[in-house]
């Protein structure tokens, strides 16, 4: 593929099948009804924003099996998942559904964005992934105590997210550290 | 009546004043609050559900067990709070092979388990269904009257329709939040650019200049359509945004006005008497204005 020429030639009846069969069996399981019609497009955000692979666009590279395009384009990742597109598809491929099944097909190959992987390690640590450390002082100027009724004020309850996080994907992917002395260390706390 | 509180991560770290208008609107209103304590992020969409589909399913599935053991639905102010639950939800009870897969997970590591009895439910959509506008009007010590409304029901309030508990009846055309400013005594009029996105979320983390596109070609048609005094918003995240974009706009001299922002719970909570500092006061844009004109009239 490292001739330009070669790579824009695309022989749909050599597709290959498996990127599409992996999407499905990650979630996008109604890949295959898609006929490209557009109504999709037609109410996605991240084509009134501009960004190269919105949802049609994005389907129709799983289908012709160009998986190293998607790879490297960021534009998954700035999906609102607002789901418009699910709610107009006349044909009910749930293209919210493959664009997150995108996202964790391109996690599997280690394209993931830093903000992502932040999140994560958010989650994992405190049971938010949204979390400010700082927050505690807003929280009191509106007369709130420093901590929420959530993770973040009940040790065992953290325990059990992070037990749950533990049978994900996400421990043989190794994205973030979660192992046994950083469950011991947040408990301790 | 009697409901869970799902507070997320936006609404207690980023801006308790939301979470503190919650708090005191509707225990006001005759709706008592249960704190669900233990209760983690939803998740949402750049964390689990981009990684792992039944682990996604499996945290939400812990945060609806803890409704499910008392018996109540739980609330939210949060546009992807509302989402990543009803989703994964819709997703455990049209999927039995998800749903068992979650309730392994979940009994080898909480002893919990998903039934599917507890429901989550838009703080907005629940007060227009279960108390209704006419309630919410007789119930406000200050009214809005002659206040001029922008409205932002937020997407995830709208779409997917079949996963909520309280669709739109047209979700292209949504009129719950409407008929709730108009209770509380504001005109909130059509724009061209209602339903559209406000480009927060995956968008702002991705890509700032094309999430900020969205969000000023919002604000634009607001003020050259209908000149409002306020927005308000029905979602946390959209809150955020429409508060924290503006000034960035405005540097960049792409816009040279500043409209203020509220979540609704943030203005109902001001209509039934609450302190304005509580419950608005981590606004960036100048709410004082409106503050002020709501309780002098």
């Amino acid at each position: 593929m490292s001739n330009p020429e070669q790579a824009q030639v695309i022989n749909l009846s050599a597709a290959e099948m498996e990127f599409a069969q992996e999407i499905a069996e990650l979630g996008g399981e109604e890949i295959f009804k898609c006929i490209q019609c557009g109504k999709c497009a037609a109410a996605c955000p991240k084509v009134l924003a501009g960004f190269p692979f919105f949802n049609k666009r994005t389907i129709q590279a799983i289908l012709i099996g160009a998986k190293e395009t998607m790879l490297d384009d960021s534009s998954i990742w700035a999906c609102q998942s607002c789901n418009r597109c699910t709610e107009v598809c006349p044909r009910k491929v749930r293209p919210f559904e493959i664009m997150l099944a995108m996202r964790r097909a391109a996690v599997r190959e280690f394209a993931i964005p830093t903000l992502a992987i932040e999140g994560l390690k958010s989650l994992y640590d405190v049971g938010h992934a949204v979390y400010l450390r700082e927050a505690w002082q807003s929280r009191n100027k509106v007369g709130l105590p420093e901590k929420p009724p959530s993770v973040l004020a009940s040790p065992p309850a953290l325990t059990e997210v992070q037990a749950i996080m533990q049978k994900t994907a996400l421990s043989e992917l190794g994205i973030i550290p979660m192992g046994e002395s950083g469950v011991t260390e947040v408990c301790s706390r | 009546m009697k409901v869970g509180f799902f507070v997320g991560c936006n609404t207690a770290f980023n801006r308790p004043d939301l979470e503190q208008a919650v708090r005191y609107a509707f225990p006001a209103l005759g709706v008592e609050l249960d704190d669900l304590e233990g209760q983690s992020c939803c998740p949402t969409w750049g964390t689990l559900p981009s990684i792992d589909l039944v682990g996604w399913c499996a945290l939400a599935a812990r945060n609806y067990a803890l409704a499910e053991e008392k018996d109540l639905d739980m609330v939210t102010v949060c546009g992807s709070c509302y989402g990543s639950l009803a989703e994964t939800r819709h997703k455990m009870l049209t999927h039995p092979q998800i749903k068992a897969q979650v309730n392994e997970i979940l009994k080898d590591t909480t002893g919990k388990e998903f039934r599917g009895t507890s429901n989550i439910r838009h703080a907005v959509y629940y007060l227009h269904k279960e108390l209704g506008p006419e309630k919410v009007s007789e119930a406000v010590k200050h009214r809005l009257n002659g206040l001029t409304i922008a409205a932002q029901p937020g997407c995830h309030a709208l779409w997917p329709s079949e996963v909520y508990a309280d669709p739109e009846k047209d979700t292209f055309h949504p009129q719950v939040l409407e008929q709730m400013c108009a209770a509380l005594g504001a005109e909130a009029p059509y724009y061209s650019r209602l339903t559209d996105c406000c480009g927060m979320g995956g968008m702002r983390s991705t890509d700032m200049d094309k999430s900020f596109k969205l969000v000023l070609t919002k604000l634009l048609s607001m003020k050259e359509e209908i000149n409002p005094d306020l927005i308000v918003t029905s979602c946390s995240s959209c809150l955020i945004q429409f508060d924290t974009a503006q000034e960035f706009l405005q540097k960049d001299r792409l816009l040279d006005f500043e409209l203020p922002v509220l979540h609704y719970v943030q203005l109902l909570a001001l209509c039934l008497g609450a302190d304005p500092q509580q419950v608005t006061g981590l606004a960036k844009t100048g709410v004082d204005r409106v503050v002020n004109r709501i309780l002098g009239g």
